[in-house]
C-alpha cells in the first residue's frame, strides 16, 4: 500500500468516525469554547495549577521543597501542561480534511494525488499554531520543570503569562491594546531612536570624564531611565553637554509618556463599547429563564420595575446607545442593537428565554421585530404592545401570542372608574402591588399536600389570605378558549386537583408564609 | 345599571377617547364628545356618536355654556396628549368647584400633576397595561382570574356597598361574619370612616368594627351581591 493511499484511507476513516469527531469536539469545546458549560471548571483548574506551581518555584529559590511538592510540580503540573499543549495542537485544525480536499480535487481534475503538497499544507497549518504567541507561551511554560538548567527558571514568567488564556479581563486588555499597534510601534521606534542618539551622545561627551559611565550600555541605561522620567540618579551627567542632552530628553520623555498614556486611554475609550458589549453578551449567555425587552419605553420601565421586584432576570435591547449606556450604569443588562436585524438575536439561545416583549412605540417596528424573532424561534412566547387597533391582526399574523393595548385597557377601566372608584383603586393597588397587597398563584402539583384537599382544609384565616378562585385546566378540550376555566370563590367542599392553580390575595408577608407552609406540608406529606 | 343614562362629557376623541367612548356607551352612558380637531369628530360621527362638539379647550366661555346647557356633573379628560388633560382639569376645577373630573395619563409625573390640578380620579394607562403584561407572563393564573372577573364574565362584579344605618352590619366586627360562606361574596376591603377615607384590605388582618356609612368593597356574582344588599336594606331597624 502506497503512503498516499494510506493517508487517504486514514482520512476517510477519521471523517467517517462519529466517535472521533465527538471526542475532538469535546476537547475543542473544553479548550476554546467560552460558552461550553465545563470550560469554566477547566479554566479554574488550570489557574489553580499555574498559581500553585509558581508559588512552588518561588519557594524553591530560597528553601528546598518537600518531595511531594517537587513531584507535583514536575510530573502533575508539567504533565497537564504538556497534555494541554498536545491537545491544543491537535484540535487547532483537521488534518484529514486537508487530505480529503486534495483527494477530491485530484479526482475532479483527474490528476495524481499530490502527497508532498498535502504534507506541506499540514506542516504549515500546524506551524501556524506552534508559532502563535499563546502557543509559544504554553511551550515555554513547560520548561521551568527542567530543574537541571537553572536558567530555565526564568520561564516561570511564562507560567504567569499563561494565565492570559484563562482570564477574560486580561485577554480583553491585550485585545484593546492591540488595536493601537501602529501608534504604539511608532512611539516605540521614536523612543528607541531618541535613546540611541542621546545614549551615544552622552557616551561621546562623558566617557572617561564621568566615573559612572564605563560603556555604551551604561549610557543607554541612563538614557532609558531619564526618558522614562524615572531618574534613579545612579548615573548623572557631569559635563555641560551631558546636562544639556539630559534637559532635552527629559522634555521629550514627558511628551512621550503623555503620548503613550493618550494612546492607551483612547484605545480604551474607542473599544469600551465593544468590550462592554462583549461582557454583556457573555453575561447573557449565562442567563436562564429570562425576558427580552425590545424598546426601553415608558411601559418597559414600568414592566422592568415589576420584574426587578420579583428578581426576574431580563435584558433590554434598544437602538439608542445613550439609553443603553445609562441602563448599564444602573447595573441592568442592555444591548445597543436594532431588534429588527438578525445580529440582535444571533447569540441568544431562545430555549432559555421566558418571553420576548415588543414595547417600542411603533407598531411597524414591533411587527418587524416579531418576524425577526420568529425566524429564530417558533416557540418563544411573544407579547407586543400596540398603538393602533388596526395593527392587532398584523401583529398576530407576525406571530405575536398576546397583544396589549393601553387604549383598550383604559377602556376596560372607564366604566368602573365612574361607578366604583374605590373598587378600581383596590384592583389597581393589588395589580401594582402597592400597600403590600398582592395577588399570587399557587400551583397544585401532583402528590403535593394540596392535591385532593377540600378548600375548608386550607387555613386561609390563619394566614390572613383570601382565595379569589381556582384556575382549572382541561387540556382534553379542543378549543383553546375552553382549555382553562376560572372558578370564582370556590365553596368549602370544593376539592383541588393536580394542575389546578389557586389564585390568592393577601399581604406579601401572608402570601410568603402561606407558600412556605404549603411547601413544608407537601414535604411532610411525601 | 338602573341609574345609568347618566351624561358624561368626554374630551378628546383620539386613541384613548375612542376606546373609552365605546366602553361608556356599552355601559349605558350618554356620551357627549368634545374635540378641537374636525378629523377626530368626523371619526366620531362615523362611529355613530350623536353628540359631538367642536370646541377649543382654551375657550372658557364655550365650555361654560356647554356645561350649563346640558348640566354635566362628570367630565372625562381622555386626550392622548397628557398636557391637554392637565390643562382641562385645571380649567374645570377653576370654573366649577363641584364638577367631578376623571382623567387619563401615561406617567407617574402626569398623575401627580393631575392630582395637584384637582382631578378626582386618574387612570395611569401605561401602568395598568404594564401590570397586565407582567401578570400575563409571570402569573398567568392571576391574569386569567382578573380577565374573567373584569372582562369575560359580566355576572361577576366589583361593588362598593355603603353600610346603611341600623342594618345588621352596623356595629359588627368584620371577622364575625363569614361573607364567603353565608352570602357567597368576597369582601376585599373596607373604607372605615372612623379611621379616615383610606381603603384597607381585609387581608391586613385588622378586625374592623363596621359602622354606618363605612364602605365595603365586595366582589361576587351579581345576584349574590344584590341579594346581600337587599338583606342589608331589609335588616335596617
Amino acid at each position: 500500500m502506497s503512503f498516499s493511499k494510506f493517508l487517504i484511507d486514514l482520512a476517510f476513516l477519521l471523517d467517517n468516525s462519529p466517535r472521533y469527531k465527538k471526542i475532538k469536539l469535546f476537547f475543542w469545546n473544553l479548550l476554546n469554547n467560552d460558552d461550553y458549560k465545563y470550560k469554566k471548571y477547566f479554566d479554574i483548574f488550570m489557574i489553580f495549577l499555574i498559581i500553585s506551581s509558581v508559588i512552588i518555584l518561588i519557594e524553591e529559590v530560597t528553601t528546598p521543597i518537600s518531595k511531594i511538592l517537587y513531584y507535583y510540580d514536575v510530573y502533575v503540573v508539567t504533565g497537564v501542561f504538556l497534555v494541554e499543549y498536545i491537545l491544543r495542537f491537535w484540535v487547532y485544525n483537521d488534518i484529514h480534511k486537508i487530505i480529503l480536499d486534495e483527494y477530491e480535487e485530484s479526482l475532479f481534475l483527474d490528476k495524481k494525488f499530490d502527497t508532498k503538497k498535502v504534507i506541506k499544507q499540514i506542516v504549515k497549518s500546524k506551524l501556524e499554531y506552534i508559532f502563535s504567541p499563546l502557543a509559544i507561551i504554553d511551550l515555554l511554560a513547560i520548561l521551568p520543570s527542567y530543574r537541571e538548567l537553572r536558567i530555565l527558571r526564568v520561564f516561570i514568567l511564562f507560567r504567569v503569562f499563561k494565565l492570559l488564556r484563562y482570564s477574560h479581563n486580561l485577554t480583553h486588555f491585550f485585545q484593546v491594546i492591540a488595536t493601537k499597534k501602529i501608534e504604539l510601534y511608532t512611539l516605540f521606534m521614536l523612543m528607541a531612536f531618541v535613546i540611541l542618539v542621546s545614549g551615544i551622545s552622552l557616551y561621546v561627551f562623558e566617557d572617561r570624564i564621568n566615573p559612572n559611565i564605563n560603556s555604551l550600555f551604561d549610557a543607554f541605561y541612563w538614557a532609558l531611565v531619564t526618558i522614562s522620567t524615572v531618574g534613579f540618579g545612579d548615573i548623572t551627567p557631569v559635563t555641560h553637554e551631558g546636562r544639556s542632552i539630559t534637559m532635552i530628553i527629559i522634555l521629550i520623555g514627558v511628551g512621550m509618556i503623555s503620548f503613550a498614556t493618550s494612546i492607551i486611554v483612547s484605545a480604551f475609550s474607542e473599544q469600551l463599547e465593544q468590550v462592554r458589549n462583549n461582557r454583556v453578551r457573555h453575561t447573557i449567555r449565562k442567563l436562564t429563564d429570562f425576558y427580552i425587552i425590545c424598546g426601553y419605553t415608558n411601559m418597559a420601565q414600568l414592566f422592568i420595575k415589576r420584574l426587578e421586584a420579583e428578581k426576574q432576570p431580563f435584558i433590554v435591547i434598544d437602538q439608542d446607545k445613550k439609553i443603553v449606556e445609562s441602563l448599564l450604569l444602573e447595573g441592568k443588562l442592555a444591548v445597543a442593537e436594532d431588534a429588527t436585524k438578525k445580529s440582535a438575536f444571533k447569540n441568544i439561545d431562545f430555549d432559555k428565554v421566558k418571553a420576548v416583549l415588543l414595547l417600542t412605540n411603533s407598531d411597524m417596528h414591533n411587527i418587524y421585530i416579531a418576524l425577526n424573532v420568529r425566524s429564530f424561534s417558533k416557540k418563544v412566547y411573544l407579547l407586543s404592545r400596540t398603538i393602533d387597533n388596526n395593527s392587532y391582526k398584523k401583529l398576530k399574523l407576525a406571530g405575536v401570542d398576546e397583544v396589549i393595548s393601553p387604549y383598550l385597557t383604559s377602556g376596560y377601566f372607564a366604566s368602573l372608574i365612574l361607578e366604583q372608584p374605590i373598587a378600581l383603586q383596590a384592583i389597581n393597588d393589588i395589580l401594582t402591588a402597592r400597600k403590600n397587597a398582592l395577588c399570587d398563584q399557587i400551583e397544585v402539583t401532583e402528590g403535593s399536600f394540596l392535591e385532593n384537599k377540600p378548600i375548608r382544609d386550607i387555613e386561609v384565616n390563619r394566614f390572613k389570605i383570601l382565595i379569589l378562585g381556582v384556575v382549572r385546566f382541561h387540556p382534553e378540550k379542543k378549543i383553546k378558549y375552553l382549555q382553562s376555566e376560572f372558578i370564582f370563590n370556590p365553596q368549602e367542599d370544593f376539592v383541588l386537583r393536580a394542575n389546578d392553580v389557586l389564585v390568592i390575595m393577601g399581604y406579601s408577608i401572608s402570601i410568603s408564609s402561606f407558600k412556605s407552609y404549603i411547601i413544608e406540608s407537601s414535604l411532610k406529606h411525601v | 345599571m338602573s341609574e345609568k343614562q347618566e351624561k358624561i362629557l368626554l374630551f378628546g376623541y383620539g386613541r384613548y377617547g375612542e376606546q373609552i367612548t365605546q366602553s361608556l356607551l356599552s355601559g349605558g352612558y350618554e356620551v357627549y364628545v368634545v374635540d378641537e380637531s374636525k378629523e377626530a369628530l368626523k371619526r366620531a360621527s362615523i362611529h355613530n356618536i350623536e353628540n359631538i362638539f367642536l370646541i377649543d379647550i382654551d375657550d372658557d366661555e364655550k365650555l361654560t355654556d356647554l356645561l350649563f346647557d346640558y348640566g354635566f356633573e362628570k367630565i372625562f379628560c381622555a386626550y392622548d396628549d397628557e398636557e391637554k388633560n392637565i390643562y382641562l382639569t385645571i380649567t374645570f376645577k377653576a370654573l366649577f368647584h363641584n364638577i367631578q373630573v376623571f382623567a387619563l395619563c401615561e406617567s407617574k409625573e402626569s398623575e401627580r400633576k393631575l392630582h395637584l390640578a384637582g382631578a378626582d380620579r386618574v387612570i395611569d394607562t401605561m401602568e395598568a397595561a404594564a401590570n397586565r403584561m407582567f401578570f400575563l407572563v409571570e402569573k398567568p393564573a392571576v391574569a386569567e382570574a382578573f380577565d374573567h372577573i373584569l372582562l369575560k364574565d359580566p355576572n361577576i362584579i366589583f361593588k362598593e356597598i355603603v353600610v346603611p344605618k341600623g342594618s345588621f352590619l352596623d356595629g359588627v366586627n368584620i371577622k364575625d361574619i363569614n361573607f364567603s360562606k353565608e352570602y357567597d361574596i368576597l369582601v376585599i376591603g373596607i373604607v372605615d370612616k372612623e379611621l379616615g377615607d383610606h381603603f384597607t384590605f381585609v387581608t391586613r388582618g385588622i378586625n374592623h368594627k363596621i359602622d354606618a356609612e363605612d364602605i365595603l368593597v365586595v366582589i361576587g356574582k351579581r345576584e349574590n351581591i344584590e341579594r346581600f344588599e337587599h338583606t342589608l336594606e331589609e335588616s335596617k331597624v
